[in-house]
């Protein structure tokens, strides 16, 4: 009897102990809203009226991208990867609906230090035929010119400039696989040329709210930093010019920054 | 012997044991149910058609919920796609439907050699205002794998679900009580009203299509009972048509690796998908070979056309724009592009390699406009002559289960080419 009492003691004990732990973890969501800007202010399309920092004279028509790998880093510095390994995430200026990413995933309420994301998709999962359905099937990136890890287009950035005799000539500002080339024009090597970044800012997710993040691409830095991108220079068409790519990679590095909603970042 | 007083006997008071034998008993009669020895129940009225999956193709299919596939409605389809009398008349020269204009051996288009509408170009049964037929606005589009096609029908896409433009009233029509512009099965009306098509009334084309008696059984197989009317008759053709999936050409064949391409025809595969003849990014996306999206492709300067994209969107970039068509079969489906400009796949290939002009609707896809193409040789355009030839689908030209019933004796709308 002794015995079974302190038993009965020891339970309450326990269930008591479980039920503060569940208290202590409450959940939020996240809400990524994309914008995309020339400097400060909204990009416009279809008006000639940006120059790049090579002094082109361009205009925008639409923009298409992945972003993946997408993941939280928490104060100590771990990450939580949002929906999962395989989630990529596509966004396009002419589809409204692709500006918004509700994430479905159930946040972990609390302070967050930094974004991190792969933009467009890594080689593992960039596979071909990964997706089935429109609008993400048409960004397939050729085999020939992507391999079995160049599936889909990281980018596509499509506009027009105005050359030095002032003709209005389209360009495909387009980003994926590289290619490494012989001399008879064969493709001897693969470049990948995705990038990771990790953008700090001070984010927090509050329980049983959805909290707001700007994710902002400001489109005028892909043409400038560090390299100044000449339209002139490498045409239209740049899918199977891997120096023209190398350096678009290298000019993204800032071109992404994050906005927190003022109140604390939620809405 | 039973234990009085087993471990778990604190926790089972006499209501979990009976609740605990309802879950037992009502687990043994699930796992029954399931067990495929036992027979299932007699199933009445039509046959779900499910759809197979197609590698490589979309997995989203266009169909409307109000119209679920079956096997019977299908069947009846292929009758009325066919059938001759969807005009409302049963004599000899007024015979138009579906398969008039759309001839399987020609890819379900016209064909550059139709016997009766010269150069591929169709017109519509005579009427007083037009005793010759009224031509078509625009050339006819294929019908190869609409149902992977989410994005509008028509050179224009004005056939969409966000289409809420009315047509008649006092209809029936997939749900609603108006004729609608934003399903497959709203083109049977529209081509049966249109003046350039049937140029006919619906009463008179249901009126004859319900006194056939051979349709009588078929309706009521597909929709339980006879009645026939145009939200029935819309269906079933749409059905039909939704079956036509072509995937058994060549190129396909080559992405499964159960066949080999030339060396030619290799080459004018690195061409179609490379930067050079830069075929792909408005026919590829998956192997349907369209994105079915609209561009400007530098025809023209001007634009004058009513029923472009421009006429559905009202975004000035899209004037001149029409659906980029997929290019399965477009060995033998021209005329080419919406108005039929082109007579063969050589002038296409001349066009994008010679022939682009600038515009400022131009779509940006099109860099080369500057040069007026892509400049190709002469091998390479046969190069990729011979790549666009493994897109043909040879098999589904002559496949019977699209092809025109022999029951319908005179009354069917024969193959031309048979």
């Amino acid at each position: 009897m002794k015995w079974n009492g302190i038993a009965w003691i020891l339970m309450l004990g326990l269930l008591v102990n479980c039920k503060s732990n569940e208290e202590d973890l409450s959940f939020g969501k996240l809400l990524i809203e994309f914008q995309h800007l020339v400097n400060e202010d909204p990009a416009s399309f279809d008006k000639l009226i940006y120059e790049n920092g090579a002094g082109n004279p361009y205009e925008l028509s639409n923009i298409q991208w992945f972003l993946s790998d997408v993941a939280l880093r928490k104060k100590n510095g771990e990450y939580l990867l949002i929906e999962g390994e395989d989630w990529i995430h596509y966004v396009d200026t002419d589809l409204p609906q692709t500006h918004f990413w509700e994430i479905q995933q159930a946040i972990p309420a609390g302070s967050y230090t930094a974004i991190r994301f792969t933009f467009g998709i890594k080689g593992e999962k960039n596979s071909p035929n990964r997706f089935a359905n429109p609008p993400e099937s048409n960004m397939f990136w050729p085999y020939p010119m992507g391999g079995d890890e160049g599936g889909y287009h990281y980018m596509k950035l499509n506009g027009f400039w105005l050359n030095p005799e002032e003709e209005r000539i389209p360009f495909n500002f387009h980003l994926g696989v590289g290619q490494i080339y012989d001399l008879e024009g064969n493709v001897t090597a693969f470049i990948q040329n995705w990038f990771e970044k990790e953008l700090s800012a001070a984010i927090v997710v509050a329980p049983d709210q959805t909290s707001r993040i700007y994710f902002k691409m400001n489109i005028q830095n892909w043409f400038i930093n560090p390299h100044v991108y000449d339209h002139n220079e490498y045409g239209g068409k740049i899918m199977n010019n891997q120096e023209a790519m190398g350096k678009i990679k290298e000019n993204g590095m800032d071109v992404f920054s994050l906005e927190i909603w003022e109140d604390g970042s939620t809405k | 012997m039973v234990q009085q007083n087993s471990y778990f006997d604190h926790f089972l008071p006499g209501k979990v044991y009976y609740r605990l034998l309802m879950v037992v008993l009502l687990t043994a009669t699930f796992l029954y149910s399931c067990d495929p020895d036992t027979p299932a129940p007699v199933q009445e009225g039509p046959t779900a058609f499910i759809f197979p999956d197609v590698q490589h193709f979309p997995t989203q299919l266009n169909i409307p919920e109000q119209n679920p596939m079956t096997v019977e409605g299908i069947e009846l389809g292929r009758y009325l796609f066919y059938d001759g009398r969807l005009s409302g008349s049963s004599h000899p020269d007024s015979l138009m439907s579906c398969a008039s204009c759309h001839i399987q051996s020609k890819g379900f288009e016209v064909g550059i050699d139709h016997p009766k509408y010269k150069d591929g170009h169709p017109f519509g049964l005579p009427t007083e205002n037009y005793p010759e037929g009224k031509p078509t606005p625009h050339y006819t589009m294929h019908l190869l794998n609409l149902v992977y096609n989410s994005n509008g029908y028509l050179w224009n896409g004005m056939i969409h679900k966000s289409n809420e433009r009315k047509g008649p009233e006092g209809y029936e029509f997939m749900g609603d009580d108006y004729l609608s512009y934003k399903y497959l099965e709203s083109l049977v009306w529209m081509s049966i009203l249109a003046e350039h098509e049937i140029a006919g009334s619906i009463e008179k084309t249901i009126n004859l299509i319900g006194s056939i008696p051979m349709y009588k059984p078929m309706f009521t197989a597909a929709f339980g009972t006879d009645e026939v009317n145009i939200d029935r008759v819309s269906k079933a053709i749409a059905q039909f048509v939704r079956t036509i999936v072509a995937n058994r050409f060549k190129f396909y064949k080559y992405v499964r690796r159960e066949v080999d391409l030339t060396q030619q025809e290799l080459r004018g595969y690195q061409l179609f998908f490379s930067e050079d003849a830069d075929c792909f990014h408005c026919h590829s996306g998956s192997l349907l070979m369209t994105t079915n999206e609209y561009y400007n492709n530098a025809k023209d300067t001007v634009f004058d056309d009513p029923r472009d994209r421009y006429a559905i969107t009202g975004d000035l970039m899209n004037k001149g724009a029409y659906k980029a068509p997929s290019l399965i079969n477009c060995e033998i489906n021209g005329p080419y592009m919406h108005d039929g400009r082109f007579k063969s796949l050589d002038e296409v290939i001349d066009f994008y390699s010679h022939g682009l002009v600038y515009s400022d609707y131009v779509d940006p896809l099109m860099k080369y406009v500057k040069e007026n193409g892509v400049q190709m040789t002469s091998e390479q355009k046969a190069d990729l002559k011979a790549f666009l030839l493994t897109l043909t689908d040879h098999e589904l030209l002559n496949d019977p289960k699209y092809s025109c019933p022999d029951e319908l004796g005179t009354f069917g709308i024969r193959d031309y080419a048979y």
